[in-house]
């Protein structure tokens, strides 16, 4: 899937692979493709500036940790960013349910089939 | 590494790309660079534990991350809005003490003093006053349009510029204080608490007059 179809949903990717618990930018990046089976394209730059913004609206909060000689910033959701995750999650369940819905009308829903 | 090699190495060629097309707040750029250095370093390190040379993986890190062209103007809209929060908090900071100023200004020679501030100027100080006043508000309005509000509600394209010349509106009067409280220092009696907020003026001016600076270049390269 391209990057231009990925990115209206990347607030979400990012706040559900950090679920279950920290991690820092490469290892949400391939927990996003791992999770997708390799299917989603992302320009991995862009997930960085989109994490801080994150931050900045209160979402995830981050700290820096030594990993040998270098430093990685990890982020965490915050309790907003759990709510938010789960909003995010009723929605896309909502607008696949309408979607296929239309796609594939044999089985409308409330109906009995 | 020497220094030939990390020239030709394509990380740090691009780190020294990235470093040179983006603007922002001096410690929020550093950390921005760092971790884009950090993740290109991860990615690389991963390609060569698959069996790539390090030259060839490093050359795939980079190419996967986008080019210079395609992720600057994101790094670069995230710290203009930093470089715009950090503004507006100093013009919060600042108005009260500018209001402060005029304040002590306008009634370092009332009436029975030897000295009064003459009404011209002290009309313009209420003016002044309330310019800051207003500055003071919109900085606040901004830095919840993109603190938690910014969740809900998309944040202006030109707010960053808005509060740049906010910024510079609110120097504009903290130079026009410093004068004033200087003309009042040499003329009042009471000149030492006028020359010592005169003093803290200045600073005031120069440290919100180079925040404005750094906002308005920010803002026209995230708007351009």
């Amino acid at each position: 899937m391209k990057t231009d179809a990925v990115r209206g949903h990347l607030d979400g990717l990012l706040l559900a692979v950090l679920e279950p618990g920290p991690l820092h930018g490469y290892a949400i990046i391939a927990a996003v493709q791992n999770r997708s089976g390799g299917v989603l394209e992302l320009r991995t730059g862009t997930i960085y500036p989109a994490l801080n913004r994150l931050e900045r609206v209160g979402l995830l909060s981050s700290s820096w940790e030594s990993a040998g000689e270098r430093r990685r910033r990890c982020y965490e959701l915050t309790e907003e960013g759990r709510r938010t995750l789960a909003g995010e999650r009723t929605a896309w369940d909502e607008f696949t349910t309408a979607i296929g819905s239309v796609l594939n009308p044999s089985t409308p829903p409330g109906l009995p089939t | 590494m020497n220094a030939a090699g990390r020239q030709a190495d394509p990380i740090a060629e691009y780190e020294a790309a990235l470093t040179a097309v983006l603007h922002g707040p001096g410690g929020e750029k550093a950390r921005m660079i760092e971790e884009l250095w950090d993740g290109l370093a991860d990615t690389a390190e991963a390609h060569v534990d698959e069996g790539e040379s390090y030259e060839r993986a490093a050359r795939l890190a980079v190419r996967e991350f986008g080019t210079v062209e395609e992720i600057a103007p994101v790094c670069q809209r995230e710290l203009t809005i930093a470089q715009a929060r950090h503004t507006a908090r100093t013009v919060i900071l600042i108005a009260p003490f500018l209001v402060a100023c005029w304040y002590l200004a306008r009634t370092s020679g009332l009436p029975g003093t030897a000295w009064q501030l003459p009404r011209t100027a002290q009309s313009l100080a209420v003016h002044l006053a309330a310019v800051a006043i207003a500055a003071a508000l919109l900085a606040a309005s901004t830095l919840a349009a993109t603190g938690t509000l910014a969740r809900r509600l998309p944040t202006p394209r030109r707010l960053p510029l808005v509060v740049a010349w906010a910024g510079t509106t609110t120097s504009v009067t903290m130079a026009v204080a410093t004068l004033a409280l200087a003309v009042a220092a040499a003329l009042a009696t009471d000149w030492p608490l006028l020359a010592l907020a005169g003093a803290l003026s200045a600073a005031s001016h120069a440290v919100v007059a180079s925040s404005a600076r750094a906002s308005r270049r920010c803002a026209r390269l995230a708007v351009a």
